[in-house]
């Protein structure tokens, strides 16, 4: 222990410091209460043995300025006094004394009151070494939360506003929510819209809102059904999380028009289809368990599908509004939630948030909050991008002799070369039936010479690819030219198919208008979205011109 | 290039899902398809989402499909159609045969 003795007299220090050393502690001597608060920090001792009267600064006075001095950890002041009339020693506790003890010293008594007061240095000594180490350790958390959280905000939202489409609200119970709401658009226009309830609430139950997340939308960005993104967040999830936690959620499509609805529905309470006066029309009861539970060969993805009305409403939300509780323990219910949506002036999403703080009054949030209602309305097709063409020409040639024709199936990998030119693969599909028609009559017609109109009835169609799949297995001769050129000038792409055989469409004798039949519908199709078409003389050579620089779908 | 078939959790709809190309090739497994179709189906749904490419062969697979479940079924409904498979059911006036949604 380090001791501080104040005394004015010099046999008082001499003496104190001669009993201390003999107990192996460290003494330091100061004459008045002065030096002793101009020394505290320097000294820095353990303990202080403190005269009453002394010259300068008694100790009445410099006991509340060495306290004043020491704010972390208990020091503990013990006045020296010769005093012994009460209001004295009342006082010394008073100015912030922690003990006396009175002139002549006595050994043993000095001696336990030391070890007392140093055991209550040590206890304080210890509880500040161990609040400095929680306080380091929340800063760290809260830092860590920080970080999270920002990557919680970047991962979960993708900015996709649809405010007259989509009214929502999450209320996480901690700083981290284990329910997650996700809204992506489809490619073929339409809205994906996921709400999941991990199991508990906090980081725990936040943690596998990012997987889901990323693979929501990387599905929705592909426009799979409910059922298969369903199943492949049930896979993921199955593996990531540990056996006790899951994932209950509703996966929606909202198609195009605003007119349909195909669902998966696992282990969220009961969501709602409500007409314009809020009346329910269906309910949406949960079909299968949560997500994370079953293994993949286990797992159902089979979908509810309904129509809709343009003015309906979907409404669905977690156990946590039904279940947010009163003073009473009573809870909110859903019969709640379904009255305010049927009053036309309550039923918005905030209302029933205020309706739940209401009911819930000052009982703290117990589980995270999350409902949605979806209006059925028509969505709009995403943006298309700005579009830019290669300034460089191309061209090439395939050759397929007989043998090449029977077991290859070409056609895609003809659409794929051409595609490898910038600006060319928005046009797939339509690339796509203008080279099978052409490929196709060429490969039919002209060198198996099959007929067409056999397709006119339902059994005649079947015996078609019958025939030409026998045809082709015993096909001996023959042999067909493919060409494709790019011109940057014009962005244009001229492809032509000729085959071997002795002609058999021209521009005379096809008919694009042959609209009751099974067959021959293909030559109208490629007159409507090439630019140009045309043969040669006898037949056997088609040409076809398809403009880069317009829209797809125009 | 596949065809996957399924029936809602209530059995009262059927779909038929074509992924890449809907060409020739699926002539036998689309015509195997849509005769699993009983009576107790009320509703087809042909859904086209990840069908990039079609031609006219698919065209005549999807008239045969409506002669041969005639009224047997409510309604048959093409659905989720890109935007270029779209334009070629237009083309072809499909939208006056089927539902196209």
């Amino acid at each position: 222990m380090r001791i501080l003795v104040v005394d004015d007299q010099e046999l008082n220090c001499t003496l104190l410091k001669f009993m201390l050393e003999q107990e192996s502690h460290q003494v330091f001597c100061v004459s008045n209460g002065k030096q002793a608060v101009e020394q505290l920090i320097t000294i820095d001792p353990d303990i202080v043995l403190l005269d009453v009267l002394m010259p300068i600064m008694d100790g009445f006075e410099a006991a509340p300025l060495i306290k004043k001095q020491v704010h972390d950890v208990y020091l503990p002041i013990i006045f020296i006094t010769a005093l012994d009339d009460k209001a004295s020693l009342i006082r010394c506790l008073e100015v912030g004394g922690d003990d006396f003890i009175s002139k002549p010293f006595d050994k043993i008594i000095l001696s336990a009151k030391i070890k007392a007061h140093s055991r209550t240095r040590e206890l304080s000594q210890n509880s500040f070494e161990q609040n400095k180490l929680l306080e380091r350790y929340q800063n760290e958390v809260q830092r860590e939360h920080e970080i999270v959280e920002h990557i919680f905000n970047n991962a979960l939202v993708e900015h996709l506003n649809v405010p007259d489409i989509i009214d929502y609200h999450l209320s996480p119970a901690s700083m981290f929510n284990g329910d997650i709401f996700l809204v992506s658009p489809s490619p073929i226009g339409g809205l994906y819209i996921l709400l999941g309830d991990f199991t508990g609430h906090g980081l725990a139950a936040a943690i596998g809102a990012l997987p889901v997340s990323k693979i929501f939308y990387s599905m929705a960005h592909k426009g799979l059904t409910v059922g298969e993104i369903a199943s492949e967040l049930n896979t993921m999830l199955a593996d990531l999380l540990p056996g006790h936690m899951f994932c209950a959620a509703s996966i929606l499509e909202l198609n195009k028009t605003g007119r349909s609805v195909s669902a998966w529905l696992g282990g969220l309470p009961d969501g709602y289809l409500l007409d314009m006066q809020g009346k329910v029309k269906k309910s949406l009861e949960s079909q299968h368990m949560a997500l994370g539970i079953l293994e993949t060969y286990e797992f159902e993805d089979t979908i509810v599908h309904f129509e809709v009305e343009n003015t309906d409403r979907i409404l669905v939300f977690t156990d946590g509004i039904i279940e947010a509780s009163d003073i009473n323990d009573n809870f909110f219910g859903e019969e709640r939630v379904l009255e305010l949506m049927s009053c036309p002036e309550k039923s918005k999403i905030n209302d029933v948030v205020n309706a739940v703080k209401e009911f819930s009054g000052d009982i703290a949030q117990q589980d995270d909050l999350s409902l949605a209602l979806i209006n059925c309305k028509e969505t709009a097709l995403p943006d298309e991008e700005p579009r830019s063409f290669s300034q460089i020409p191309m061209s090439f040639t395939v050759k397929l002799n007989h043998k090449q024709l029977k077991h290859n199936d070409p056609i895609v990998q003809f659409v794929d070369i051409i595609c490898s030119i910038e600006g060319a693969s928005e046009h797939r599909s339509n690339l796509f039936l203008l080279l099978s028609e052409a490929y196709n009559n060429a490969l039919d017609h002209g060198i198996l010479k099959l007929d067409s109109s056999i397709k006119d009835t339902e059994e005649g169609f079947y015996e078609y690819y019958d025939n030409r799949a026998q045809a082709l297995a015993t096909l001996e001769s023959g042999e067909l030219h493919f060409e494709a050129s790019y011109l940057p000038e014009t962005q244009n792409v001229i492809f032509s198919i000729e085959d071997s055989g002795s002609g058999f469409c021209t521009a005379h004798n096809h008919h694009a208008d042959n609209k009751g039949h099974s067959y021959g519908r293909g030559l109208g199709l490629m007159e409507e979205i090439a630019s140009s078409i045309t043969y040669n003389d006898i037949g056997n050579k088609i040409n076809i011109y398809y403009c880069l620089n317009e829209r797809a779908t125009a | 290039m596949s065809l996957n078939k399924s029936f809602s959790s209530d059995g009262a709809l059927f779909t038929i899902q074509i992924k890449g190309k809907f060409d020739f090739n699926l002539v036998q497994a689309f015509r195997s398809a849509y005769s699993e179709i009983g009576e107790k189906t009320p509703r087809v749904i042909v859904d086209l989402r990840e069908t990039d490419y079609m031609d006219s062969s698919a065209l005549g697979m999807l008239l045969n499909m409506k002669k041969s479940l005639g009224d047997s079924v409510s309604s048959i409904q093409i659905a989720n159609c890109r935007p270029q498979i779209k334009k070629i059911l237009q083309i072809s006036r499909f939208d006056k045969k089927f539902d196209i949604d």
